[in-house]
C-alpha cells in the first residue's frame, strides 16, 4: 500500500536530525534535544509565522498555544523539520531536514512515528495510549487512502491540526460529546455525494437514546461513534459481530441472546442481531409496544401466523400484557386507597419491586427461551400480586374503619338518646333513682 | 317504675359499650407494634441463617433497594442496591465476588466501589450486626 | 348497712366541701342558656388534646430526621395510630373553634361585667395559649406544608416593630426553621404550654365557679325572676350529650376525613404554592395580604399588624370600656362592635379558601 511505502520514506527523513536523542532510545525520534525540553525555547517559526498577512501562513500559529504538543514541548520542527533556532530563511533548508507539509497520504504514519512508540510516550506519560498503525490499516479510512482516494479521514481531521487537545478536554473534537458531530463533518449527504454510503447516521444518532443520553443527559458512559465503530479502525460491525458491539453495555441481553436460538437463525439468513428489532444509529428507548400481537410487533415481522414460533411468541406476549395489566390496576388500587387517606408505602413498595421484574423480564426476552420467560414472568406476577393484595387491605381496612365509626357513631347517638331521656324526666320534676 | 329502672339500665349498659368503644382502641395502641420504630436507619434485614454464605437478599431500607452479602466465612456486608448509573437493582455475583449491575453491565467490587461500567460513584456502604437472631442493618453514623 | 366505696373516698380527700358546692351550684335557665355549654366543650376538647397528645408522646420523635417518619409509623404501623393522630388533629381545630364561639357568645352576653373582668382576661390568655398550642403542634409533622406554613407565621411575627426580630430568632431558636426549631417546638408544645395550660384552666375554672354564671343583661331586666336548674344531675347530663355529640363527631371526621401525613420537609425546596396558615390564623393572613404595600408612606404590612393588635387590644380591655350593668347606648354600641368584630372574622376566614388573593 502506498500508505506503507510513505511511511519508510518518511522514516528515512526522519532520522537524520535526531542523532543526538538516538543515544536515549534506539529507534528514532523526531525532536531535537532542545525542543524535548519543557520549558518553550524560542521558536522562529512561530515568531516568523505570526507576522506574516497570509492567512494560509499565520493561520495555524492561532491556536498553536493550547496545542498539547507545544505545550509538552514539541514546537513546528517536530512534525516539520527545520531549525527552529535560525531567524533567517536558511532554518527552512530542506538538506537541513526541513520537511515541510506532508502529503496527506503520510500524515498517518507521520503521527505513528511517535505515537505508535511506546518507549518514546511513555516520556510523556507512565500510561500512554499506543496508536497501533495495523489497527488503522484495518480501517476503511486507511484502505481508501491508499487506494488513492484522499477524500476520507486522516488523524487531523478528526484531531485538528495545529491546536490538538487531549481527548479528555471538552473542547477537543474527540471528547466524547463532540466525537459524533466530528464524524458528520464527512458523513453527511453532501460530503458524500457519489458514494454509496448512507448518509443520515449523525442525525438519527441525535435523536437516538444514546445520542440524547449523552448529549442531553451528559452520561459520558454512552456511546458515540467510536465506541461501535472503534477508535482509529473505523469498520461497520458485520452480522454477528453487532452483538459483540451491543453486548459489550448491554452483556445481560447479550449473554442471554448468544444461547438463543434466534441468533443461529438471523445469522444463517443474514440479518444482524440487535439492529434487526432496535435499529442501530437510531435505535430508541424499547417500548413494550414492540411486545404487540401480529404484525404491530416485532415478532410478527419474520414469524409468520400458524408458525410455532408465531404462537409461542403470542403466549409470551399475552402473558406479559397480563403482567402489564395487574401492574396497571395495582397502581390504581393504590392510588384510591392513597385518595381515601389510607398509607401504602408497603403496597407500594411491592409495586416498585414489580415494576424492577418487568425489567427483569424485559431482558429475558432476549433468550427466547420459552421455559427461562416464563419462570422470570412468574416472579413477577407474584409481586404485582403481593402489591395488588396491599391494596386490597388497605381498601378493605378503609371500609372497616367506616363499619367501626358507623357502629361507634350509633352506639353514641343511642348514649345520647338515653341520656336525653333522662334529661327530660329530670325535667319534669321526678326524682332519679340513686 | 319498670320502664324507669329499665332504662336506666340501659343508660349504664350503653355508657359501658362507649365506654369500651373509647378504651379498646387505646388499649391496642398501647400495645408496641411488631417493629418497634420506624425503619429510617435502622432495619432487620433476614433472619440468621436465612442468607446461606455466598447468597445475596435484596431487602427494602427506608424505602429503597439494600443488598445483603454474606460471604465464604459466613460474614455479612450490606450495601445500598440502587445502582448509582440509572438506578437499577443490582445483584451479587459470587463467581467473580463482585457486585454487578446487570442494566448496563456495571460492576463494583465488596467495598461498594464502582470498578467498571457506567457508574459513576461508589454505593453507599452500611453497618450490619447480628443480634440474636437477627441480621441488623443500620446506616452508618458520622463519627 | 352497705359499704359505699364513694363515701369512704371522699371522706379520705375530704371532698365534702367541693360535692356540697356541686349540688348547690345552680345554673340560669333563659333563651341563651346554650351559650353556657361552650365553655364545657372547650375544656372537654382540651381533656381529648392531652390523652390523645400524651398517647402521641410513646411513639412520636421529635428531630428533624425521624419526625415525619414517626408519624408515618403511627398512621401505619401502630394499631389505631390512625384514629389517635387524626382525632388529636382533628380536635385541636375543634377546639379552637369551640374557645372562639365561647369568647364570642361572652362578649355579646357581657358575661365580662363585673366582677368577672379577671375571669375574662385569663380566659383571654387561654385562647392566646390556644394559638400557640396549635402553631406549635402543627410543625410536629415535619412535613412541606407544615414546614412553610411555619416559616410564613414566623416571618410575620419578625415584621413586629421593636420585638420582631427577637420574637422571631426566640421561637425558631435561630434565624432559620431548622431541627432545632422542631426541638423547641416540641418542648413548648409538651411541656411549657400544659403548664401554662394547667395553671390558668384551673384558675378560670375556680373563678367561674366562685362568681356563679353570669346572666345577660337582656334576660336581667326582663323583670322576673330567672329560672335556675340544678347544676348536677341537669346541667351535667346535658353537657355529657354535648361532649358525646362531639366525641362522635371526631370518630366521623377521622375516619371520612383522615388527616394526611403529606410530604417530609426539604428546606432547600421552593414553597408549594398556595401556603397558608392554618384557618384561626385566616382572618389575619387575608387582612395584611390585601392590604397594599404603602399606606401613607409606611410599609402596608406594619399597618395592618399594628391596626390587628390594636383592635386585640381594645378587644381584651372591653370589659373596662363598656357599661358596668351592660344597659343604655354605650353597651349597645359594644354589642355592634363585637357582631362587627365576629362578622369580619368569620368573612375574612372564609375568603382565604375561596381563593381572596389579590
Amino acid at each position: 500500500m502506498r500508505c506503507h511505502v510513505a511511511a519508510v520514506l518518511g522514516l528515512a527523513l526522519l532520522a537524520t536530525p535526531a542523532a543526538s536523542r538516538a543515544q536515549e532510545a534506539a529507534t528514532p525520534v523526531p525532536a531535537s534535544s532542545a525542543e524535548a525540553s519543557p520549558k518553550r525555547v524560542r521558536d522562529s517559526c512561530l515568531d516568523c509565522h505570526r507576522r506574516l498577512e497570509d492567512p494560509r501562513l499565520s493561520g495555524p500559529t492561532k491556536k498553536f498555544d493550547v496545542d498539547i504538543h507545544f505545550v509538552r514541548g514539541l514546537g513546528c520542527s517536530g512534525c516539520h523539520g527545520g531549525n527552529p533556532a535560525d531567524p533567517e530563511m536558511t532554518a527552512m533548508d530542506p538538506d537541513k531536514g526541513f520537511r515541510g507539509k506532508p502529503e496527506r497520504a503520510q500524515i498517518a504514519e507521520l503521527c505513528a512515528s511517535c505515537h505508535a512508540n511506546a518507549a518514546y510516550m511513555k516520556h510523556y506519560n507512565p500510561r500512554p495510549y499506543i496508536f497501533s498503525m495495523d489497527e488503522f490499516r484495518t480501517s476503511v479510512h486507511c484502505k481508501k487512502i491508499s487506494e488513492g482516494d484522499l477524500k476520507v479521514a486522516t488523524c487531523t481531521n478528526c484531531h485538528g491540526v495545529h491546536g490538538i487537545l487531549p481527548p479528555r478536554d471538552p473542547a477537543s473534537p474527540v471528547y466524547p460529546k463532540n466525537v459524533a458531530a466530528t464524524c458528520s463533518h464527512c458523513h453527511n449527504a453532501e460530503y458524500m455525494k457519489g458514494r454509496t454510503v448512507p448518509t443520515n447516521q449523525y442525525s438519527l444518532w441525535v435523536g437516538s437514546v444514546h445520542g440524547k443520553a449523552l448529549l442531553e443527559k451528559g452520561d459520558l458512559s454512552a456511546p458515540a461513534c467510536n465506541d461501535c465503530h472503534g477508535n482509529h479502525g473505523a469498520v461497520p460491525p458485520k452480522v454477528r459481530d453487532v452483538t459483540l458491539v451491543c453486548g459489550t453495555c448491554h452483556g445481560r441481553e447479550a449473554e442471554l441472546f448468544e444461547n438463543s436460538p434466534v441468533k443461529k437463525a438471523m445469522e444463517d439468513q443474514g440479518k444482524r442481531a440487535c439492529v434487526t428489532c432496535h435499529g442501530n444509529h437510531g435505535v430508541q428507548h424499547p417500548t413494550d409496544d414492540m411486545l404487540l400481537s401480529g404484525r404491530l410487533g416485532v415478532c410478527g415481522q419474520c414469524h409468520k401466523p400458524g408458525s410455532p414460533g408465531e404462537r409461542a411468541s403470542e403466549t409470551i406476549i399475552a402473558r406479559f400484557r397480563g403482567l402489564l395489566g395487574r401492574i396497571s390496576d395495582g397502581d390504581s388500587l393504590l392510588a384510591l386507597a392513597e385518595r381515601r387517606g389510607m398509607e401504602t408505602g408497603v403496597g407500594r413498595a411491592a409495586w416498585r419491586e414489580a415494576q424492577d421484574h418487568v425489567i427483569n423480564v424485559r431482558a429475558a426476552i432476549h433468550s427466547f427461551d420459552f421455559a427461562q420467560i416464563s419462570t422470570v414472568l412468574a416472579d413477577g406476577e407474584k409481586t404485582a400480586d403481593a402489591g395488588l393484595g396491599h391494596a386490597r387491605t388497605a381498601l378493605r381496612d378503609w371500609r372497616t374503619r367506616r363499619v367501626g365509626m358507623a357502629l361507634s357513631l350509633g352506639v353514641i347517638l343511642v348514649l345520647i338518646g338515653l341520656l336525653a331521656l333522662r334529661v327530660r324526666r329530670l325535667d319534669a320534676g321526678a326524682s332519679p333513682s340513686a | 317504675m319498670k320502664r324507669r329502672e329499665f332504662l336506666d339500665w340501659l343508660t349504664r349498659i350503653v355508657g359501658a359499650t362507649v365506654g369500651a368503644f373509647v378504651a379498646y382502641p387505646v388499649v391496642r395502641y398501647l400495645v408496641p407494634p411488631p417493629t418497634p420504630e420506624a425503619a429510617t436507619r435502622r432495619v432487620v434485614a433476614a433472619r440468621k441463617d436465612e442468607v446461606a454464605p455466598g447468597a445475596f437478599k435484596i431487602f427494602p431500607f427506608g424505602g429503597r433497594p439494600g443488598i445483603l452479602i454474606r460471604s465464604a466465612d459466613g460474614g455479612y456486608r450490606a450495601l445500598s442496591a440502587e445502582c448509582t448509573h440509572l438506578g437499577c437493582t443490582v445483584q451479587y455475583n459470587g463467581a467473580n465476588k463482585n457486585i454487578w449491575c446487570a442494566c448496563h453491565n456495571g460492576v463494583y467490587d465488596l467495598e461498594g466501589r464502582n470498578v467498571s461500567g457506567p457508574p459513576p460513584r461508589p454505593l453507599e456502604r452500611y453497618d450490619v450486626h447480628v443480634m440474636g437472631d437477627e441480621v441488623v442493618v443500620e446506616k452508618p453514623v458520622a463519627k | 348497712m352497705k359499704f359505699a366505696f364513694r363515701t369512704w373516698l371522699a371522706e379520705r380527700l375530704s371532698l365534702e366541701p367541693l360535692l356540697h358546692l356541686a349540688q348547690k351550684k345552680e345554673v340560669p335557665v333563659h333563651r341563651h342558656t346554650f351559650w353556657y355549654y361552650w365553655g364545657g366543650m372547650t375544656l372537654f376538647l382540651f381533656g381529648v388534646q392531652v390523652a390523645t397528645g400524651i398517647l402521641l408522646l410513646l411513639y412520636y420523635r421529635a428531630s428533624a430526621d425521624e419526625a415525619y417518619e414517626s408519624v408515618r409509623f403511627i398512621m401505619t404501623q401502630v394499631e389505631f395510630g390512625w384514629l389517635i393522630r387524626s382525632i388529636h388533629s382533628w380536635s385541636a381545630n375543634l377546639m379552637i373553634g369551640a374557645a372562639m364561639i365561647h369568647m364570642f357568645s361572652v362578649f355579646l352576653l357581657k358575661a365580662y361585667r363585673a366582677p368577672r373582668e379577671v375571669t375574662w382576661l385569663t380566659g383571654i390568655a387561654l385562647l392566646g395559649l390556644s394559638f400557640t398550642f396549635g402553631f406549635s403542634g402543627y410543625l410536629l409533622p415535619w412535613n412541606q406544608l407544615a414546614f412553610f406554613a411555619t416559616k410564613v407565621g414566623a416571618d410575620i411575627t419578625g415584621d413586629l416593630p421593636l420585638v420582631g426580630g427577637f420574637l422571631r430568632k426566640f421561637l425558631l431558636g435561630g434565624d432559620q426553621i431548622t431541627g432545632g426549631t422542631l426541638t423547641r417546638f416540641f418542648g413548648i408544645h409538651v411541656a411549657i404550654l400544659p403548664a401554662l395550660a394547667t395553671a390558668l384552666v384551673g384558675l378560670h375554672v375556680y373563678l367561674v365557679q366562685a362568681h356563679g354564671m353570669s346572666v345577660p343583661p337582656s334576660v336581667e331586666s326582663g323583670g322576673a325572676p330567672v329560672r335556675r336548674m340544678k347544676f348536677v344531675p341537669n346541667f351535667v347530663l346535658r353537657d355529657a350529650i354535648g361532649w358525646l355529640a362531639a366525641l362522635g363527631m371526631l370518630a366521623l371526621l377521622a375516619a371520612l376525613f383522615p388527616w394526611e401525613l403529606g410530604v417530609k420537609a426539604d428546606p432547600y425546596a421552593p414553597a408549594p404554592p398556595g401556603i397558608r396558615p392554618e384557618w384561626y390564623f385566616g382572618w389575619m393572613f387575608q387582612t395584611l395580604r390585601m392590604l397594599p404595600s404603602r399606606i401613607l408612606g409606611i410599609e402596608g404590612e406594619l399597618v395592618g399588624i399594628l391596626a390587628i393588635g390594636a383592635g386585640a387590644t381594645v378587644w381584651v380591655i372591653a370589659p373596662f370600656l363598656d357599661d358596668r350593668q351592660g344597659r343604655g347606648a354605650r353597651a349597645r354600641f359594644w354589642t355592634v362592635a363585637g357582631v362587627f368584630a365576629i362578622v369580619y372574622i368569620v368573612a375574612f376566614t372564609l375568603m382565604v379558601y375561596m381563593g381572596g388573593h389579590r
